[in-house]
C-alpha cells in the first residue's frame, strides 16, 4: 500500500510536471510531447491503481494522438521551433478563471461524491478486461456506439469542409480575404 | 604524400596518452573502415574500382564514414565540397586519394595511390595500419578551410537594413540585434551563395525553423576555436571539440539554447521580417476594418500593435493567409534543402536544390559542379592527342564515347579516312561502354531505391563488362538478359517507377534513351525498359562486329581543317565541332545530351513528393560531367 | 534470472541479425564484425549537431531501445520464461510499440536537420498506414484465444497454429511488422537514397551504436511477437520449448531482414493507399472469418 501510494504520487507529480512543461516551452513539438508524457504518466497512475487495461490503453492511444497533434502544430504554427520566444499562453485572465473553476469543480466532485465502499481486493487484470468488455457490449453499448458514430461523422464532416474546392481554390482565397 | 604508418592521421581524435582500451578501439576502427566516395560510387565503378572488395564499406553519408575516398582530380567546386564533407565526418577520419592530387582544401592525404584495384587494396592496408597506430594523438591539428568560414553580422529583426558587425540594439526600434551568418568574403561564390540565400528568396522566406537555426550564436565561435561547417550535404553542423576534455561529448553548452523555453533566442529575424513583409499590411487592414476606421494606411508597417503576445488571441488563419499555398492547400513553412553534390542515390557532382514544403517539392533546380567547359574558343592550342585524353578523362562516366568523338572529329578535320575494321572495333567499344554505362545506371537506381540486390548485381556485371573482350561479353549475355527478366518480376518496382518523371509532351530536347523511351510512355518505367533493351541491342551489335578496341588517333601530321561529328553516347548524341591548326586543336564546341536534359529537372520535380522527385531525376541518368558548369 | 535470460536472448539474436546483415552486404560471414563495429563506434566522435533539441536528440535512441525491450518483456519464450505475463499482454505490445513513433519523431526533430525532420514526420504517415494492420490481426488472434494474455494465446495454438487458422491475419501482421520496424522496403524514415539516412543521418559514435542496436532489437521483438501470435510460440516436437521459440523468432527476423534487399523501397503514397484500401478491408474480413470459425467450429 505504501509503495502503491508512493508511485501514485510520483506519476501524479510527473503528470503535473509535464503538464506545466507544455506551457513553459515555446517549441510546438516539445509542447506536444510534454503533453504526451503527461498523459503517459496518467496512464501509469492507472497501472499503479491496478486498472491495467485502462492504463495500457491510455498509454497506447496517447502516443499516436499526441504525435499527430504535434505535426498539426508544426504545420499550422508560424514558429514551430519556438525560436521567436513566442508566448504559449493567451487570453490569460479568462484561462486563469476557467482553470480555477475547473479545478474547484474537480476537487468538489472528488470530495463530495459518494464513491461507495473501498474495494478490498481488485479483480485481476484478465477479469477486469472481461468485465469491461461485458460493460461495453451490454449496458453502455448505446452510449459508446453513439459517441463513436458522432466522432466518425465529425471527422468526415471536418475533412469535407477542409478540402478546398478543386480549381477554384485561388479564386475562393481571394474572396475570403476580402 | 604517402604517410609513414606510425604517423598520426590528419583527422585524429584528441587524447593525451592512448590507453589500452583505446588501442583496442583503434584496432577495431582499423578493421571497420567505411568510406565516403567523392565524387561518387558510380565514378569508382566506372574506373573499375570495387571498394567493397578492397575491404571498405561504402558509407552513404559523411556522418557514417571514417575515410574520405577521393577519386581522380576534383574540380574547384568539388574540392570545396570535399572540405565540407571532411569536416562533417566524425573523428578519427582519414583521407585516401586515388589517382590525383590531394584536394587543396583538405590537409594532406593520409594515403595516396593510383587508380587501380590492386593499388586501392594496398592503400587500404596502409590506411588500416595508420588507423590502428595513430587514431588518437595528443595534439590534433584543427581542420579549418576558408570555405568553412563564415562572417557573422548582426541584423535587426524588424529592420533588415540595419546590419552591424557588433552585437547591440537597433538604432531605430531598440530591439536586440540578431546574429546572422553571412558568406565569408574570402570564401568562394559557391559558399557565399549557400550562406546568403536567405537574403535572396523573398517569396519563401518562411523557412522551417531548422533553417533559422543556422544563423546564430556566432559570437561564441570567435572565442572557441571551432570547426564550422557549412554544407551542401547536411545543413550545418559542427564539431564541438573541447580540447583537453574527455573524448566524448564535445557539445559546448553555451550553444544549445535553441529550443529552450527561456526566451534567450534572438535569431528569428527572418520570421518577424516575414510578418512584416507578408502580413503587415493585412494586419493593418484587418484591424482597420474591425475598428471601423477608414484610413487605409498600409505603408506605415506599424508592427507594434500586432505583436503575437500583445494582441490577444492569435489567429493562425490571419497570420498565414498571405503565405504561398502548396498544392494540398496547406500553408506551411518552406525549406530550401540541397541534395548533393555527394548524395547517395544521385550521381556525384550533381547538386539539386529543392524548395521543400513538407515532403513535397515546390521547386527545384539542378546544377553541375564538375562539368567541363563546352566551348573553347580562345583557349591555348593543345596537341590533338592531348585533347583526346583531356576530353576522355573529363567524362569519367563515358570516357570511350568521348574519346571516339574527339578521334572522329579530329580525323575528319585532318581528312583521314578510317578503314572499316577500325570503325567496327571502335563501335564495339562504344557499345560495350553503353552496356557498362546502363549497368552503372541500374546500380544507381538500386542505391536510390534501397534495392541492394540490384546495386550489387548491376555493379558486379558492370565491373565485368567494362573491359571484357567479345568472347567474355558473349559469355555474360545470359546474365545480362536474366537481369532484365528478374527486374520485370520484381514486385513494387513497377509501382515505384510507373508514371514517375513523365515529361511534358512538348519536350523536344530529348536525346538517346530518353527520346526513345518518350514514345513508350515517357516515364521512369519506360526508361528502365529502354535501357534494358539497349543492353540487349548492344550485345547483338557486338556479336556482329569485331573485337572492342579503344579508339586511338592515327598519326595525322601537321594538318589544318575543321571537323564536326556526332557520336551516340550512352546518354544520347553528343556533337563536337573543332578547328585544327597544324595538328593542334584551336577551338572546339561540344554539345552533349546531358546539358539539354538537366534543364528538364525543374519541370520534373515541381509539385512532386520528395521520393518521386528524386526517382524522376535519377531516371534521366544525368552525368554532371557532361554538363557545362 | 528470467530478465537476464530474456535480455541475453534478445541481444544475442540482435547480434546474429547483425552478422547476417553484414553477410548480405559484404558476402563474408564474420561473427566478430558486429562487435568490432560496436567497438569502433565507441572510438568515434559522437557529434552533436549545431543547435539541437538536446533532450530529444539524446533521448530518442535510448527510448527506441527501451521500447523494443519493453515489448519483448511480455512475450513468452517458454511457458514460464516471460518477464511479465500481463493480463493485457497483447495490448501492451501495441502500447510499447506506439512509442517507436515517438522515438522517431524525437530523433527527427532533435538534430535540427532537414533530412532527419522529413524522415521523422514520414514515419508518422507510415504509422497511419500500418497501425491498423497491427491492431486488427491481433484482435483476431485474441478472439481465438479468448484472452489478451500472451501465454494463453500461445496455448490456444497447441492444436493448430494461427498461421494456418488465420493465414490472412499472418500476412497482414507480418507486412505491418516490417513497416513498424522500418526495415527495407518500408525504410521511409531512414531512406538512404532519398534522405541520406533520414533520422539516422545525424547520429554518430556511441549514439549511433545505441540506435543500431535498438533497430535490430526492434526487429527481434517483432519477430518474437509474430512467433507468439501466429507460429505457435514454444510449441514443437523434440526440442525444448525455449529452443522452438528462439528458432522461430530468428527465422522470422532473418526473413524480415533479407526480404528487403530484393525489393525497391515502397512509395509513401502507395503504402498508404494499399494499407487503407486493401489492408484494412482484408483485416476486417479476417476478423469476420475468425469470428465465424469460432462460432461454427467447436
Amino acid at each position: 500500500m505504501g509503495a502503491q501510494a508512493f508511485f501514485l504520487a510520483v506519476f501524479g507529480l510527473a503528470a503535473i510536471g509535464f503538464g506545466v512543461a507544455v506551457f513553459r516551452t515555446s517549441s510546438m513539438v516539445r509542447s506536444a510531447l510534454a503533453l504526451l508524457f503527461s498523459q503517459t504518466a496518467v496512464g501509469c497512475m492507472f497501472l499503479v491503481m491496478q486498472t491495467e487495461f485502462l492504463g495500457v490503453l491510455q498509454i497506447m492511444m496517447m502516443a499516436t494522438e499526441m504525435s499527430i497533434m504535434a505535426i498539426f502544430m508544426v504545420m499550422f504554427m508560424m514558429d514551430p521551433g519556438g525560436l521567436g520566444g513566442m508566448d504559449m499562453t493567451h487570453q490569460k485572465r479568462f484561462s486563469i478563471g476557467a482553470g480555477v473553476v475547473a479545478a474547484g469543480a474537480a476537487i468538489a466532485v472528488a470530495l463530495l461524491a459518494d464513491w461507495g465502499a473501498v474495494t478490498a481486493q481488485a479483480p485481476d487484470a484478465a477479469m477486469q478486461t472481461r468485465e469491461l468488455g461485458h460493460e461495453l457490449l451490454g449496458r453502455s453499448m448505446l452510449i459508446f456506439e453513439t459517441a463513436g458514430v458522432t466522432i466518425l461523422t465529425a471527422m468526415i464532416a471536418a475533412t469535407a469542409v477542409a478540402i478546398p474546392v478543386q480549381n477554384l481554390a485561388s479564386k475562393d482565397d481571394k474572396e475570403v480575404s476580402q | 604524400m604517402t604517410s609513414d604508418p606510425t604517423m598520426p592521421l590528419v583527422g585524429v581524435r584528441q587524447q593525451k596518452r592512448p590507453s589500452a582500451l583505446q588501442k583496442l578501439v583503434s584496432r577495431a576502427m582499423a578493421r571497420n573502415l567505411s568510406c565516403l566516395v567523392v565524387p561518387g560510387p558510380e565514378v569508382a565503378l566506372a574506373h573499375g574500382l570495387d571498394v567493397t572488395a578492397a575491404g571498405m564499406r561504402t558509407a552513404a553519408t559523411p556522418r557514417d564514414a571514417g575515410v574520405l575516398l577521393i577519386i581522380g582530380e576534383l574540380s574547384q567546386k568539388m574540392d570545396e565540397a570535399a572540405a565540407v564533407l571532411y569536416a562533417q565526418m566524425p573523428r578519427p577520419r582519414a583521407v585516401l586519394v586515388l589517382g590525383g592530387p590531394a584536394p587543396s582544401s583538405l590537409p594532406h592525404a593520409d594515403v595516396s595511390a593510383g587508380l587501380s584495384q590492386e593499388e586501392l587494396a594496398e592503400a587500404v592496408g596502409r590506411l588500416r595500419r595508420a588507423m590502428a597506430e595513430g587514431a588518437f594523438a595528443a595534439s590534433p591539428e584543427d581542420f579549418d578551410a576558408s570555405v568553412l568560414n563564415v562572417r557573422i553580422e548582426y541584423v535587426c529583426p524588424m529592420h533588415p537594413e540595419v546590419v552591424q558587425d557588433e552585437p547591440g540594439s537597433c538604432p531605430k526600434c531598440g530591439m536586440d540585434l540578431v546574429a546572422h551568418e553571412a558568406g565569408d568574403d574570402t570564401g568562394t561564390a559557391e559558399a557565399g551563395a549557400g550562406h546568403g540565400h536567405h537574403h535572396d528568396h523573398e517569396h519563401h522566406e518562411h523557412h522551417e525553423h531548422h533553417e533559422h537555426h543556422e544563423h546564430h550564436e556566432h559570437h561564441e565561435h570567435h572565442e572557441h576555436h571551432e570547426h564550422h561547417e557549412h554544407h551542401e550535404h547536411h545543413e550545418h553542423h559542427e564539431h564541438h571539440e573541447n580540447h583537453g576534455h574527455d573524448d566524448e561529448q564535445h557539445q559546448d553548452h553555451g550553444h544549445e539554447h535553441c529550443h529552450d523555453p527561456e526566451p534567450q533566442d534572438q535569431d528569428h529575424h527572418k520570421h518577424h521580417q516575414d510578418h512584416e513583409h507578408h502580413h503587415g499590411g493585412d494586419h493593418e487592414h484587418h484591424h482597420d476594418e474591425a475598428e471601423g476606421q477608414s484610413e487605409h494606411d498600409h505603408s506605415g508597417h506599424d508592427h507594434s500593435g500586432h505583436d503575437h503576445g500583445a494582441g490577444g488571441f492569435m489567429s493562425m488563419i490571419e497570420v498565414t493567409k498571405d503565405l504561398p499555398r502548396s498544392a494540398d492547400g496547406l500553408q506551411m513553412d518552406w525549406l530550401e534543402v540541397p541534395f548533393g553534390p555527394v548524395f547517395p542515390g544521385l550521381p556525384g557532382g550533381l547538386k539539386l536544390t529543392f524548395t521543400l514544403d513538407g515532403d513535397g517539392v515546390t521547386a527545384g533546380q539542378a546544377t553541375s559542379l564538375v562539368g567541363m567547359a563546352t566551348e573553347g574558343d580562345d583557349f591555348e592550342e593543345v596537341e590533338a592527342g592531348t585533347f583526346i585524353e583531356h576530353l576522355a578523362s573529363a567524362m569519367p562516366l563515358a570516357p570511350v564515347s568521348y574519346r571516339l568523338l574527339a578521334c572522329q572529329a579530329i580525323e575528319q578535320a585532318a581528312r583521314v579516312n578510317d578503314d572499316p575494321a577500325t570503325t567496327q572495333a571502335r563501335n564495339s567499344a562504344l557499345e560495350r561502354e553503353r552496356i557498362a554505362s546502363h549497368l552503372g545506371w541500374l546500380a544507381q537506381v538500386g542505391r536510390q531505391l534501397g534495392f541492394t540486390w540490384l546495386t550489387h548485381r548491376a555493379s558486379t556485371l558492370q565491373l565485368q563488362v567494362r573491359d571484357a573482350n567479345r568472347k567474355r561479353l558473349v559469355a555474360l549475355e545470359p546474365a545480362l538478359r536474366a537481369l532484365g527478366t528478374r527486374l520485370g518480376r520484381t514486385p513494387l518496382l513497377k509501382a515505384r517507377l510507373k508514371g514517375i518523371g513523365v515529361l511534358p509532351t512538348e519536350s523536344s530536347d530529348l536525346r538517346g534513351p530518353m527520346a526513345r523511351a518518350a514514345n513508350e510512355g515517357g516515364d521512369a518505367w519506360a526508361r528502365l525498359w529502354q535501357r534494358l533493351a539497349e543492353i540487349s541491342a548492344s550485345l547483338d551489335l557486338i556479336k556482329g562486329a569485331g573485337e572492342p578496341e579503344l579508339p586511338s588517333l592515327c598519326d595525322i601530321g601537321d594538318v589544318s581543317g575543321t571537323g564536326e561529328t556526332t557520336v551516340d553516347t550512352p546518354r544520347g548524341e553528343a556533337r563536337l565541332s573543332l578547328k585544327l591548326e597544324h595538328g593542334h586543336v584551336k577551338s572546339y564546341k561540344l554539345d552533349t545530351a546531358c546539358s539539354h536534359h538537366i534543364g528538364l529537372v525543374e519541370k520534373l520535380v515541381e509539385g512532386r513528393e520528395l521520393g518521386d522527385a528524386l526517382v524522376a531525376v535519377g531516371s534521366l541518368d544525368l552525368s554532371p560531367w557532361e554538363v557545362a558548369p | 534470472m528470467t530478465v537476464a535470460i530474456v535480455l541475453l536472448t534478445l541481444f544475442g539474436s540482435a547480434w546474429l541479425l547483425a552478422v547476417i546483415e553484414g553477410w548480405t552486404v559484404t558476402g563474408r560471414l564474420r561473427p566478430a564484425a558486429p562487435l568490432i563495429s560496436g567497438l569502433a563506434h565507441l572510438g568515434r566522435e559522437s557529434i552533436v549537431p549545431r543547435s539541437p533539441d538536446r533532450v530529444f536528440f539524446e533521448a530518442a535512441p535510448v527510448l527506441l531501445l527501451v521500447v523494443a525491450v519493453l515489448g519483448a518483456a511480455v512475450l513468452p519464450l517458454a511457458p514460464d520464461l516471460v518477464i511479465a505475463d500481463l493480463g493485457t499482454g497483447a495490448l501492451f505490445i501495441n502500447a510499447a510499440l506506439a512509442y517507436v513513433l515517438v522515438a522517431l519523431i524525437m530523433a527527427g526533430w532533435g538534430p535540427n536537420g532537414a533530412y532527419a525532420m522529413i524522415g521523422g514526420w514520414r514515419f508518422l504517415g507510415q504509422l497511419i498506414a500500418y497501425s491498423m494492420l497491427i491492431v486488427m490481426p491481433i484482435t483476431a488472434v485474441a478472439m481465438r484465444a479468448e484472452s489478451l494474455v500472451n501465454t494463453a494465446i500461445v496455448g490456444s495454438q497447441a492444436a493448430l497454429w494461427n498461421i494456418v487458422y488465420q493465414p490472412l491475419g499472418f500476412v497482414l501482421f507480418y507486412i505491418a511488422a516490417m513497416a513498424l520496424a522500418f526495415r527495407s522496403p518500408f525504410d521511409l524514415p531512414t531512406a538512404e537514397g532519398e534522405l541520406a539516412g533520414g533520422v539516422d543521418a545525424e547520429y554518430t559514435g556511441v549514439r549511433l551504436a545505441v540506435l543500431r542496436l535498438a533497430r535490430l532489437t526492434l526487429v527481434v521483438t517483432l519477430a518474437s511477437a509474430t512467433t507468439v501470435f501466429y507460429l505457435g510460440g514454444w510449441h514443437g516436437p523434440l526440442l525444448p520449448p525455449w529452443a522452438w521459440s528462439l528458432i522461430k523468432t530468428l527465422a522470422v527476423a532473418v526473413s524480415m531482414l533479407l526480404a528487403g534487399g530484393y525489393l525497391p523501397r515502397i512509395r509513401e503514397a502507395d503504402l498508404m493507399r494499399w494499407c487503407w484500401t486493401l489492408g484494412i478491408p482484408l483485416a476486417l474480413l479476417n476478423i469476420v472469418i475468425v469470428g465465424l470459425l469460432i462460432l461454427v467450429v467447436p
